[in-house]
């Protein structure tokens, strides 16, 4: 067996230099301090994105799109399919936790003033990554093409609809008209399974690289400690490792969540039926769809809606460009302020989103 | 004789005396008969305006007290000649909307007809856009008006059909309203129990009025109308209810009640649907009636369609008709038809069937109702198995929506059988009664066979758990191994 092993690496060495990078990866070295625990998060929002490509993929060997189609054939999928009952329920609860585990990661990025010279890059790839996965959980969400997707969807694009200038034609476009129909189905599943994936594919390469070239990055409180305090961890195979003991939990978690609580197909969307009462979008969006009921219809001359979404494009990109007007971490200084913009939004995301699950 | 007799009399005797003195001061009339005469002025003589002494003024103003015809007919006066249109029905409305004015006369007529009329469907515009369609006039005639109680007024009960039909069956006329409403209400009215009554001078038998009120008439489409559906049965139970009204007539007057328990009466009445019938539908409504012995099966049949066609194709139709029993209401009662269950069929005691089969005497018959039951009821328990099971699995969150649908056709199929009951033919309902059996077996099965999955899941989950764990413990033990190893190795 090590023979057979060892030739295999050795013909694959003879063509691609492996020793080079066996040798880059045993001596790298994963910080170990306090907030260690936060830098899982990132491989196992991997993970879950690595269980979505599979369980997609086996998905579509049996989803049909269009209008006619679309609801049938998950519900085929559910009932006829041999254990397609598991691979929905699993694609299904593996998006709401992968933006979760996404959110987790991001925050602790953060939080951890990891965003700073010299890793602005990996921060705006993964923030990059982070809109795209709200696009996977926006155009996936309609694709059951069930009651619930459909005037969500239709909600969402009216949103979206209300953004001055560009609001307009961007609606059109991501509905293929002016309502939400067949065609708005075709082109949800085109970026579900072949825009987005591709886009979000080249992303997670250059992030996952800069991770690897640039090593994790430590906290400021641990560069201030002396060298001699400092402990780590050998990346291969101690942190690979506990991240694969991770992954079989959120593993079995998935499992268990998949049995218990099987993803919900709800009924056919009809497009001339009335919007149920009490229709929400998916909890990641709750707090900003939460905040614009809130938002009067005038605020002195602007519309409360458009306001409102211009101030969450705005907050976005401010968001999106921390590492370059963080000037102060960067300079390896303290930022209290920073903490307590991001201690703001976490409280307001959750007080908004529980909120808005509860009206 | 009381003091009020007495004040009562008193203030009659004052009305008349005062009548008897406006009526000698109406130069009008005097004038008129002496000069024109002609029909208005010998009519009016005969009228109760002019009886209470009110002029010809009280309608078309000026001064009724000089001879004098420029002061007595003047515009300065208040004269208006002959009024045109709406200023007929106001002329009229000018005492007749005065709850003062109407008891100074003496009369204790409601004040609300002019208004009434008004909301009415009369009183909407007619053709020409300037005035209403109807005015007072039209039915109570302009100069000789009578009471209402008087056999010669045209309002009266024998006569307001003739009064009503000069345009309600004037197709001319009515084509320009209304085209879709008949014009042969007054032939159908003559046919019915109602109308022939009535022709023999029957005052107190339903003519147009009493079921479309006088001056409140609205459109039959509108709620507020007397004879809107669910407003019906009310409207007829009027008299009908009236024991004491209906005494002389010797029918039963307890239909109304009995009605409003039955199943159509609850739907009507309680749950407001207008597909169910009132009395009309079955009675008809201008040519009221009781359906004959042999046609209420037809009668019924004009909504229980497939129950009616397989009945009169089925044996009982002649066993009934040589009997004369009255088709459906013999087993289904007249007007307190209760919810059909499967109770009325089979052989038990509060079966219908074994009114006229029993084993002794009947044994053909007795057999085959007996099956018919024993088949329906399982059809039923089947089918409430079927659709537990469904919803069992449905609740466990498992994906059960085709049998769900396939439980429409059991269910389909129970009412089918329910119907082909009507054919008293064992066969045929048998041939019905196994699509169903055979349906709920399936949905059963596939309702079973879920729930059988929703176990396998679970003891699947289990085991995946289960070696999950173990694998997540050893790579656990490995990398404490590991760690030991190069902590000992830094060591």
């Amino acid at each position: 067996m090590k023979t057979l092993w060892s030739k295999t690496y050795h013909w694959i060495n003879e063509r691609v230099e492996l020793d080079g990078l066996v040798e880059f990866m045993g001596k790298k070295y994963v910080p170990v301090n306090s907030h260690s625990i936060w830098y899982y998060f990132g491989g196992v929002s991997l993970f879950l994105f690595i269980i979505q490509v599979v369980t997609g993929i086996l998905l579509l060997l049996y989803y049909k799109g269009g209008e006619a189609l679309a609801f049938e054939s998950i519900q085929f999928i559910m009932s006829k399919v041999q254990f397609g009952w598991l691979i929905r329920s699993i694609h299904s609860w593996t998006a709401n936790l992968f933006i979760l585990t996404a959110l987790i990661h991001m925050f602790s990025v953060y939080f951890g003033k990891a965003y700073r010279k010299p890793r602005e890059i990996t921060w705006v790839t993964g923030m990059l990554m982070f809109f795209l996965a709200m696009g996977f959980g926006f155009s996936g969400y309609l694709l059951p093409w069930n009651e619930l997707a459909f005037f969500a969807t239709k909600v969402g694009t009216d949103i979206a609809g209300a953004v001055p200038v560009v609001g307009k034609p961007m609606m059109v476009f991501l509905r293929g008209g002016e309502e939400v129909t067949g065609a708005t189905l075709s082109r949800f599943i085109g970026f579900h399974v072949a825009v987005l994936p591709g886009l979000f594919t080249v992303l997670l390469g250059i992030h996952l690289l800069l991770v690897q070239r640039q090593g994790m990055s430590e906290p400021l409180s641990y560069e201030e400690e002396s060298p001699k305090e400092r402990k780590t961890m050998p990346f291969f195979p101690n942190f690979l490792l506990r991240d694969m003991l991770l992954w079989l939990i959120v593993l079995n978690l998935l499992a268990i969540l998949a049995v218990f609580f099987p993803w919900e197909l709800g009924k056919k969307a009809d497009l001339f039926a009335s919007a149920p009462a009490g229709i929400k979008p998916e909890w990641y969006f709750l707090f900003m769809f939460q905040t614009l009921k809130y938002i009067p219809g005038k605020v002195f001359v602007f519309d409360g809606e458009v306001l409102g979404i211009m101030t969450f494009g705005l907050g976005g990109l401010l968001w999106l460009l921390v590492p370059f007007w963080d000037r102060k971490s960067s300079r390896g200084e303290r930022n209290r302020f920073i903490n307590y913009i991001g201690l703001f939004i976490v409280l307001y995301i959750i007080i908004l989103t529980i909120v808005g699950w509860i009206l | 004789m009381n003091r009020i007799t007495r004040m009562m009399m008193g203030i009659a005797l004052l009305v008349c005396v005062s009548a008897n003195a406006l009526r000698a001061q109406d130069k009008c009339l005097s004038c008129h008969e002496a000069t024109v005469g002609g029909q208005p002025v010998e009519m009016f003589k005969h009228d109760i305006h002019h009886a209470k002494g009110i002029s010809c003024a009280g309608c078309h103003g000026g001064d009724s007290k000089t001879e004098e015809m420029d002061q007595a007919m003047n515009a300065k006066a208040g004269y208006i000649g002959v009024p045109k249109g709406d200023e007929i029905s106001k002329a009229c409305a000018n005492c007749h909307a005065n709850a003062a004015k109407m008891k100074s006369f003496g009369s204790n007529l409601p004040t609300n007809q002019f208004q009434n009329l008004q909301e009415s469907v009369h009183g909407k515009l007619a053709t020409n856009g300037k005035e209403r369609i109807v005015q007072c006039t039209t039915c109570h005639n302009a100069h000789g008006i009578v009471a209402v109680r008087n056999a010669s007024s045209p309002v009266f009960p024998l006569n307001i059909v003739k009064t009503c039909t000069k345009c309600h069956a004037d197709a001319a006329f009515m084509r320009m309203y209304n085209p879709s409403l008949p014009v042969d209400q007054l032939d159908k009215y003559r046919t019915s129990v109602h109308g022939i009554r009535n022709a023999k001078g029957d005052a107190k038998v339903a003519q147009c009025a009493s079921c479309h009120g006088s001056h409140d008439i609205r459109n039959a489409k509108d709620t507020k109308s007397k004879v809107y559906a669910t407003n019906v049965p009310s409207t007829c139970a009027h008299c009908h209810s009236n024991a004491e009204y209906m005494k002389e007539y010797k029918i039963p007057t307890d239909q109304f009640d009995k009605f409003s328990k039955s199943v159509h009466g609850v739907a009507l009445l309680t749950k407001h649907d207008l597909g169910a019938p009132a009395c009309n539908s079955c009675h008809g409504n201008h040519a009221a009636t009781p359906p004959g012995i042999s046609s209420v099966s037809k009668v019924c049949g004009t909504c229980h369609a497939l129950n009616a066609d397989l009945f009169s194709a089925s044996p009982h139709k002649k066993a009934f008709d040589d009997r004369k029993l009255p088709e459906c209401e013999t087993c289904h009662s007249n007007h307190e038809i209760i919810v059909a269950t499967n109770k009325l069929l089979g052989v038990t005691s509060e079966a219908v069937c074994s009114r006229c089969h029993s084993e002794a005497q009947n044994a053909k018959g007795y057999a085959a109702a007996k099956a018919m039951r024993s088949l329906i009821d399982s059809l039923e328990n089947n089918e409430k198995k079927a659709s537990e099971l469904v919803n069992e699995a449905e609740q466990k969150g498992m994906e059960i929506s085709e049998a769900k649908y396939k439980l429409r056709d059991a269910h389909q199929a129970r009412l089918e059988s329910r119907t082909m009951v009507h054919a008293f033919n064992e066969g045929r309902f048998r041939e019905v009664a196994s699509k169903g059996l055979v349906v709920s077996a399936t949905v059963s099965a596939e309702a079973t066979d879920a729930l059988d999955e929703y176990v396998f899941r679970r003891i699947g989950l289990g085991l995946a758990t289960l070696a999950i764990t173990i694998l997540a413990i050893s790579l656990y033990v490995y990398i404490r191994r590991i760690e030991r190893r190069q902590a000992k190795g830094v060591q």
